[in-house]
């Protein structure tokens, strides 16, 4: 059974350690040009987290120190309830299978069934019947030099042996930068499949809404070295809504309903019509019906939602300031 | 099977409640027949682009009310519902779409006279029609 599903966290992302793969406490980085944290949040158990927010953020920098290729300068990672000083020890480390955006060259002179022979010596549940099924139900080539398939058929290969790995946890950073629609559609089933087929969990950082949609259960936002929080996509797709209100001559009304919680963002428009961003529409399209007033209320876009959700975060984050 | 459910995101209706109650609504009218087997939660939330957690917890509402039915192992069911419980709930249902729509219709100002008489011409238009 799966706990996690009981959850609903908006605020509040901080779960319980049961259900979480990864736990961070007051985790920071200083890098070259910015500082990531401190990071408090935790990855849900069985699940698909999408990881967003603008390049140059530290959704990279988080990553690798969960492959703990990077070490955080203060703070606390835990992984599957264990941390770790120093290196991370090989059984925590054949547990978790990564895929980058760029492959390593290092196996570029391999085929890819040799490159699979390699990776079944590192990772000991390899499972090649399935790494060969993979291959075969993706039109990956096994005998031809990794460097001369086509990327799509590379970025296949990689998937297909990250999932032959049979890895607890699956870390991909932007698996589909530059995949043709093809290639993405049959990224998009591999990973389906194989949360259907055993207990794992992803973290994938993206920039394309398709695959929010398609693959996550949770989205988490970062925003300049920041996590701005973690969300259930389906509450997230529906927290804000645009409301448009037709043109009112009475003021006070107009005054009235700005007082309505969850606005944001309030927009005169030079015909006198209103549009309003909000994180509660059903209480603003109520109030304004109740006063006369028609309303139309439309879905936003990814990237709106995106920026209200940063907007929202600064505005919290100000307000705590103040207090 | 492609389970029929339409998902309006322009609608202020939460996400769950909107597959719930179309999902209800399938199975009471029988449309989805006693034994049908619905795809795995994780299919189904692929296929209307939304959470596993969305999906399991309408399958789990619908299972505390009986209509479906989970055997570890082999998937959710629908289960068979009888005649008499499927004209209640049909009833219900349409009882709840009502309320909601004469609430709105309230709130823009309209009364119970004028109500009617847009009720009336509507089911007469669509009698003529057919």
């Amino acid at each position: 059974m799966n706990k996690t599903t009981a959850h609903h966290i908006s605020d509040n992302y901080y779960m319980e350690d049961t259900d979480s793969v990864i736990v961070l406490k007051d985790v920071c980085k200083q890098r070259r040009q910015h500082k990531v944290g401190p990071l408090n949040w935790s990855l849900p158990h069985g699940c698909i987290t999408a990881l967003v927010g603008e390049n140059g953020t530290g959704k990279s920098t988080l990553l690798h120190m969960l492959l703990r290729t990077l070490y955080p300068d203060s703070g606390e990672i835990s992984w599957f309830g264990q941390t770790v000083q120093g290196e991370m020890p090989l059984e925590l480390r054949q547990q978790i299978a990564y895929v980058s955006e760029k492959p390593s060259r290092e196996e570029d002179r391999m085929t890819a069934r040799t490159a699979g022979g390699f990776r079944a010596y590192w990772y000991p549940d390899w499972d090649e019947q399935q790494f060969g099924q993979l291959l075969q139900a993706f039109d990956v080539p096994a005998d031809v030099q990794l460097s001369k398939i086509s990327k799509g058929q590379r970025q296949k290969f990689e998937l297909a042996a990250a999932i032959a790995a049979k890895p607890r946890l699956l870390l991909l950073d932007e698996p589909s930068s530059g995949l043709d629609p093809f290639a993405w559609k049959d990224m998009i089933i591999m990973l389906n499949q194989a949360m259907e087929q055993r207990d794992l969990t992803i973290l994938i950082t993206t920039h394309r809404m398709e695959e929010v949609k398609r693959l996550a259960d949770y989205v988490v936002l970062m925003h300049q070295g920041q996590i701005c929080g973690m969300q259930e996509k389906d509450e997230l797709y529906q927290q804000w809504k645009e409301v448009w209100i037709n043109p009112v001559q009475d003021i006070q009304t107009l005054n009235w309903l700005r007082e309505c919680p969850g606005i944001i963002e309030w927009d005169d428009k030079p015909d006198g019509s209103v549009r309003i961003l909000t994180a509660d529409a059903q209480i603003l399209q109520q109030t304004a019906e109740e006063s006369g007033i028609t309303t139309q209320v439309h879905g936003l876009e990814w990237e709106e939602l995106l920026s209200c959700w940063v907007k929202d975060h600064h505005l919290k984050t100000d307000r705590e300031a103040r207090l | 099977m492609r389970i029929p459910v339409q998902i309006n995101e322009n609608s202020a209706e939460p996400l769950y409640r909107q597959v719930e109650n179309q999902l209800r609504a399938l199975i009471i009218s029988g449309q989805l027949e006693e034994g049908t087997l619905l795809p795995s939660i994780r299919e189904f939330a692929s296929d209307l682009r939304c959470s596993v957690i969305t999906v399991r917890r309408v399958y789990q509402d619908l299972e505390n009310e009986g209509l479906l039915r989970t055997r570890q192992g082999t998937g959710t069911f629908v289960t068979g519902v009888e005649q008499e419980v499927r004209t209640r709930m049909g009833e219900e249902n349409v009882r709840q779409l009502m309320n909601e729509m004469i609430s709105r219709s309230y709130n823009m100002g309209w009364n119970r006279q004028q109500l009617e008489q847009l009720f009336q011409e509507i089911l007469d238009t669509r009698e003529s029609d057919s």
